[in-house]
């Protein structure tokens, strides 16, 4: 593999765990829970697109065809079909893991279980309505290869690059103009004193988890350009996120993308390595991780302060 | 002492605990205590004391856990040979298990250190004194010692950044640490040839025993004395020493720093001891399987165990145990239900959680905080409407005077409250000094032999003849009177009835 694909195929990686990180890292910074079930909203999210995406074949087969137009079609389709599931699983996430607990004793831990049983029946109820067998979503960038600066890449990681950029850059603007973004700013900052500023934990906590859960839908539409969806597609992504989130310092959105892009090139470059191949792909990348922590306990761009434990 | 109840009248029990155990002292016996040979260590925790109701001297069990732990434990050990070879199978995993979270609850609850690689140091210990016993021909005793050794290891070597870490980082690290060891497991070709498994493994069970009903009953009874080892272990690192420094020091870390409590000295050798503990957990598990495979390291089963010990309560043995027991029971021993049973234990998982605060074991104190809020509510209420103490009130005062001076004195101003009226007022503004009524005079007897908090006094005004204003006293000494308001009364007499009509309110109001 040479250093073009590699770039390509590291920063298309990155990309997607970009998305679960942030998602899982916001989470945990404004109202501190660690959502275990983002694995189950990124493989309901997938199911819902390919769902969307086989009760709308035809239709669109039919009114526009094999064109452009039904690409584009299909492809916006897919995307809200994924992010609005994945809202509605954050939905799901905040009424069952958060609304009736969040003010009562050890809310860490049990919004942790919760997440978990959440997680754990959604993975058998896909199972038991979709079966084992792994599905592909339609190719909504379409297929074929670009050839850039002497770069060669396929339009799938072209189109999850540009994507995730996008949809990045969207949240940052909506997080730093918005009022609600404030409110989420000020209850990562400091949960108490945004409560004494007015800031209700409920209404701030509803739009977080379903904007979280939103972006794990996309992140699924996204990553099953290049894998298949199936019922547990749901647990890698949701380690990576997880551990991406806590190496690049929980609560720290540029520390969440820095520690994407270094753990996408990371396993882009150890998958490449003849002598050490793709099993050895979690291997490295959690002894770096650890290398790090030891080194910087709260991450990469994790403050040293206490913000919260 | 005869019984000094009237026969035919009922009588109600009051307090939180009438149905408490409890023992007749014989003062003419001298009192005898067992212990447990070696220790200073008594088998129950039976306390003497007096009863403030009956006033007599009685002997109560502080603490019952003891007998359960028994009935629990013995009924386990009854039950087992009657069971089906499935279900003795069920019972040995759940044996297994619960020393597993045992183990756990010791680094987690105890030590505080938040790690996820127990299953990690279970495998480490398991694919350690396996591989030893098949390629080294090592006797089943002595695998134990290897497991618990590599376990130490594997303990130490998890041990040295838990300083450095807080919470969630550890645990991250920790979870990282079991999916390297997984991997590692898995490309040690020579070693584990099997897909990452040692098969084959010779244990306590003899081969020909191996899946055969005395096989099995083998197999449970050495998972049961592994159970009681574990649990004897975190009687002595949690109850004992350690555990008292490590107790301090959750509750105030710079107080216990300040007092000379090493604690992160303590917690290492929580961690270690633990961490041994489950290396020999280990070897167990790969003796009664015969076999360990890298699913050992595997996350799924490690959320199942951390499940586990919170359904049941975290930081409690009993609650590692009955979490353990009912998750078992449903995976292991419901296989007929399919995939039904995970949903069931989601929902098992779910409805605990949103429940309790402290999984089941902490249902009881939940429950006690829940009572204890309620009655001071109602009694909060009562308080407000007439000031009488109420039976759950009276166990709480010592002094059973004040209890019948403040049910004589609603009583009291019940009554009083009845002869206020406009004719009395009108009589008392017309003359408040001299010969009254019978009603005002009751009124007045009463006001004056008021404390002192509840009083008012009328102050003249310094420099001007016939100007007075009405004071509150505080009740306590050294803090001046207040001033009621500012109205000034030119005639000593409107005072006084202004002074009678602020008691009157008062007294209305109570």
């Amino acid at each position: 593999m040479d250093m073009s694909t590699l770039l390509i195929y590291g920063l298309s990686l990155a990309a997607i765990y970009g998305l679960m990180a942030i998602g899982i890292s916001l989470l945990w910074s404004s109202i501190g829970m660690i959502n275990m079930a983002h694995g189950a909203s990124f493989a309901v999210a997938g199911y819902a697109a390919f769902s969307v995406a086989e009760l709308a074949k035809p239709l669109i087969l039919a009114t526009l065809g094999k064109s452009f137009a039904g690409t584009v079609a299909m492809a916006g389709l897919c995307l809200s079909a994924g992010a609005l599931t994945g809202a509605m699983m954050g939905a799901l996430i905040y009424l069952l893991a958060f609304l009736p607990i969040h003010d009562k004793p050890n809310f860490a831990v049990r919004s942790l279980i919760v997440t978990l049983a959440i997680n754990l029946a959604t993975v058998q109820l896909l199972l038991w309505f979709f079966g084992p067998k792994q599905r592909n979503l339609p190719k909504i960038f379409g297929l074929g290869k670009v050839e850039f600066l002497g770069l060669s890449a396929r339009y799938d990681q072209i189109g999850t690059i540009l994507g995730t950029a996008v949809i990045l850059g969207l949240l940052l603007f909506w997080l730093k103009v918005s009022r609600k973004g404030l409110e989420i700013r000020a209850m990562m900052q400091n949960p108490e004193g945004a409560v004494l500023s007015g800031i209700s934990v409920r209404w701030t906590a509803l739009p977080v988890t379903m904007l979280t859960g939103a972006l794990a839908g996309l992140a699924a539409v996204l990553l099953s350009q290049s894998i298949f969806v199936s019922p547990t597609s749901g647990a890698m992504p949701l380690i990576k996120g997880l551990t991406i989130s806590l190496l690049g310092g929980l609560g720290s959105v540029p520390g969440a993308v820095f520690g994407a892009v270094i753990i996408g090139f990371l396993e882009a470059v150890i998958g490449a390595v003849p002598w050490l191949g793709q099993r050895y792909v979690l291997f490295g990348t959690f002894l770096f991780i650890i290398a790090v922590l030891v080194i910087r306990p709260r991450g990469i761009g994790g403050l040293l302060d206490k913000a919260r434990k | 002492m005869t019984d000094t109840r009237i026969p035919g009248k009922t009588y109600y029990e009051i307090g939180q605990r009438p149905q408490e155990i409890t023992l007749k002292v014989d003062g003419a016996k001298p009192l005898h205590r067992h212990r447990l040979p070696f220790t200073r260590r008594h088998l129950l925790k039976w306390r003497s004391r007096l009863n403030p109701k009956t006033l007599r001297q009685e002997r109560m069990l502080a603490d019952k856990k003891p007998l359960w732990w028994t009935l629990a434990l013995g009924l386990l050990l009854v039950s087992a040979p009657f069971l089906s070879n499935s279900a003795l199978t069920v019972a040995a995993v759940f044996c297994m298990f619960s020393a597993i979270n045992v183990l756990w609850t010791l680094i987690i609850g105890t030590a505080g250190i938040f790690s996820l690689a127990t299953l990690a140091v279970v495998g480490v210990g398991a694919y350690a004194s396996a591989a030893l016993n098949v390629y080294l021909g090592l006797p089943w005793p002595l695998m134990f010692v290897a497991g618990g050794v590599a376990g130490l290891v594997m303990g130490a070597l998890l041990a040295l950044p838990s300083t450095r870490l807080d919470g969630l980082y550890y645990a991250l690290l920790t979870m990282g640490v079991a999916e390297i060891c997984r991997v590692f497991v898995q490309q040690l070709k020579p070693l584990t040839p099997m897909n990452g498994s040692i098969n084959n493994v010779q244990g306590f069970i003899p081969a020909d025993w191996a899946l055969q009903r005395p096989g099995l009953l083998l197999g449970f009874a050495g998972a049961f004395v592994l159970l009681l080892l574990a649990l004897l272990t975190f009687r002595i690192v949690n109850s004992e020493r350690l555990g008292m420094l490590l107790q301090t020091a959750r509750e105030e870390e710079a107080y216990a720093e300040a007092i000379g409590i090493d604690y992160r000295r303590a917690r290492m050798q929580v961690f270690l001891i633990s961490s041994a503990g489950l290396g020999v957990t280990g070897a167990f598990y790969a003796q009664y399987f015969g076999s360990i495979s890298p699913q050992v390291f595997s996350l799924d089963q490690l959320m199942v165990l951390f499940a586990m010990i919170v359904i049941g309560g975290l930081g409690r043995a009993e609650g590692a145990v009955i979490g353990t027991a009912l998750v078992v029971l449903i995976d292991k021993g419901l296989l007929d239900l399919g995939p039904l049973r995970i949903l069931l234990v989601a929902a098992i998982m779910l409805a605990v959680t949103l429940t309790t605060n402290n999984g089941l074991t902490g249902i009881r104190e939940q429950f006690r905080g829940f009572r204890r809020r309620r009655q001071s509510e109602a009694r909060a209420r009562r308080t407000e409407k007439g000031g009488e103490v109420m039976p759950e009130e009276a166990i709480d005062i010592n002094d059973k005077q004040a209890i019948y001076y403040r049910r004589f004195d609603k009583r009291l101003r019940d009554r009083l409250k009845a002869l206020v009226t406009p004719d009395v007022i009108e009589e008392h503004r017309q003359k408040p000094l001299g010969q009254h009524s019978d009603a005002l005079s009751r009124l007045l007897n009463y006001f004056r032999r008021g404390e002192v908090a509840d009083k008012y006094a009328i102050i003249r005004q310094a420099g001007n003849f016939h100007s007075y204003k009405i004071v509150a006293f505080s009740g306590v000494r050294g803090a001046p009177p207040r001033l009621v308001d500012d109205r000034i009364y030119t005639d000593i007499n409107e005072a006084y009835h202004a002074v009678f009509l602020l008691r009157v309110n008062d007294l209305m109001e109570s």
